[in-house]
């Protein structure tokens, strides 16, 4: 226990580091994956049959394949396959990849989300909307929007949480997020080796993180219940 | 408007495929320039490491020290090129190699077979052996190679340990992501043993260590560390020319004595 508490002052700066990285990704992933997610959510709907073929065809590999998978062939196919090395080896271009492996395959999941809450709005209100002459960009803007939004609260909140714990899968590309900072106490780093501790000890941050990420959704969920 | 919009988002897409094939016809020129040619160009060698004291360390003000950290800094000091330390996941090696976002693995990496294959390596600069690790209690039942056979192991995937473990004709241990996790198994009671690194177990096993109830017994054999560098390249010729240098006028020795390694040294001629 003493050893700990000694040790606790250099684990934490680390640990804070490891997750500053960890939050990095988070909100870089949601603020790509929550656009694109919308855009492939239309590409999947569209009658144009070529463009809603080719985004089922993308929704099929980012979801079905392991996102550990895609981080190493989009981080590593570059410049395994075409010589071409455009991540760099630095810290910024393996970011920079776990982040686009991120996006596209969370915006793969929000996609199919956006599509059961634009599908759930009844078609008689689109009907409805035309008869009044309103066209379809008024429809979804001022009809579907806020009604889709109030529908895939609670699926979006369970992807988000789940997002908060995947990105601790960009450590096989070498990001250097918590579960990393706090593993490299095992070996040994800043003069601390053989400390177990400091990896178990990251659980607390994700569960702080989600209880925070839980409490904010709840509210939102709370706020739009003013119509049914 | 929502044909507009179909044809905008297909022709974005078809887009996207297109800068993906552009990329690759850029690297067909600089196929033909060799891996020396290629790091200058860049202006920097980027090193890949993982923290391992003392090879390859952070010191207090984050910059990286150490034998192996010192010695790659003045090797591309000596081609005329930055140093970029970059810390990799050990078992990807040879997709950074490959995948040209590191140039060499320099980490006290032992010269296995593997490793022998898979990239160009250096001359053998330092000793080494596996040595197997128990709980110090238990340690004076296991003393011998024989008296250890009947142990429950765990070992990191594709190391040196393992190819001991398997000549030993011990095929029933626990194969982990790290030698660090191996330490973790017999702290935790989950294996009897682990076999990692000599330089390793003497720096994290044993008194004043966060593993102070552990001990390293028997020395399974002796092997040598090396550098690696991407199949072909004349980089490993460049860095053998430079350790005779550096062996010449004593910096190799001075730097050894610096981390503590000095007694591993191989010696050279």
């Amino acid at each position: 226990m003493k050893l700990i508490i000694s040790q606790m002052p250099v684990v934490l700066e680390s640990l804070n580091i490891g997750f500053l990285q960890t939050l990095k990704l988070f909100f870089v992933t949601l603020l790509g994956g929550f656009p694109l997610g919308l855009v492939m959510a239309f590409g999947s709907m569209s009658k144009f049959k070529p463009l809603s073929a080719i985004t089922k065809l993308v929704i099929w590999f980012f979801r079905g394949t392991p996102l550990m998978i895609q981080l190493l062939i989009i981080y590593y196919f570059p410049g395994l396959v075409l010589g071409n090395p455009v991540w760099g080896g630095g810290e910024a271009g393996r970011f920079a990849a776990a982040s686009l492996s991120f996006i596209l395959n969370y915006s793969c999941y929000f996609s199919e989300i956006y599509r059961g809450g634009i599908q759930s709005v009844p078609i008689g209100q689109e009907e409805a909307g035309l008869v009044l002459g309103m066209t379809k960009g008024q429809i979804f803007f001022k009809v579907k929007l806020l009604q889709m939004i109030k529908h895939i609260v609670p699926p979006m909140s369970n992807e988000i949480i789940t997002l908060v714990k995947d990105t601790s899968l960009a450590r096989i590309i070498a990001l250097q997020e918590i579960i990393w900072a706090g593993q490299s106490f095992m070996k040994g780093s800043k003069g601390i080796s053989g400390a177990i501790w400091p990896m178990f000890f990251t659980a607390f941050y994700y569960l702080i993180f989600n209880g925070i990420m839980t409490v904010i959704l709840s509210k939102l969920e709370k706020k739009l219940e003013f119509f049914r | 408007m929502k044909k507009l919009l179909a044809f905008l988002l297909t022709g974005a897409m078809a887009l996207g495929l297109a800068a993906c094939g552009s990329s690759s016809k850029g690297s067909a020129d600089g196929s033909a320039q060799s891996d020396s040619e290629y790091v200058k160009a860049n202006g920097k060698l980027v090193v890949g490491i993982t923290d391992f004291a003392p090879m390859d360390y952070q010191g207090s003000d984050g910059e990286w020290i150490g034998f192996d950290a010192d010695m790659a800094r003045e090797f591309a000091k000596s081609l005329g090129v930055d140093v970029e330390f970059v810390e990799i996941e050990w078992d990807n090696k040879i997709l950074e190699l490959d995948g040209k976002t590191i140039d060499c693995v320099w980490n006290g990496m032992t010269l296995t077979d593997e490793v022998k294959s898979a990239m160009e390596t250096s001359v053998p600069y330092c000793n080494n052996a596996q040595v197997v690790i128990v709980k110090a209690d238990a340690a004076g039942n296991y003393s011998t190679v024989d008296s250890i056979k009947s142990l429950r192991f765990a070992v990191e995937a594709g190391s040196a340990g393992e190819e001991q473990l398997k000549e030993l004709g011990i095929t029933d241990y626990t194969a982990v992501t790290s030698q660090a996790n191996a330490l973790m198994e017999v702290e935790a009671g989950t294996s009897d043993a682990a076999v990692i690194d000599s330089l390793m177990a003497a720096a994290m096993v044993g008194e004043g260590t966060g593993y102070a109830d552990l001990t390293y017994t028997v020395a399974l054999n002796s092997e040598e560390y090396g550098v690696g560098f991407r199949k072909g390249s004349d980089l490993a010729g460049l860095l053998n020319d430079f350790f005779k240098k550096a062996a010449k006028d004593a910096f190799l020795e001075e730097t050894a004595k610096k981390y503590g390694v000095q007694a591993a040294l191989v010696e050279f001629k």
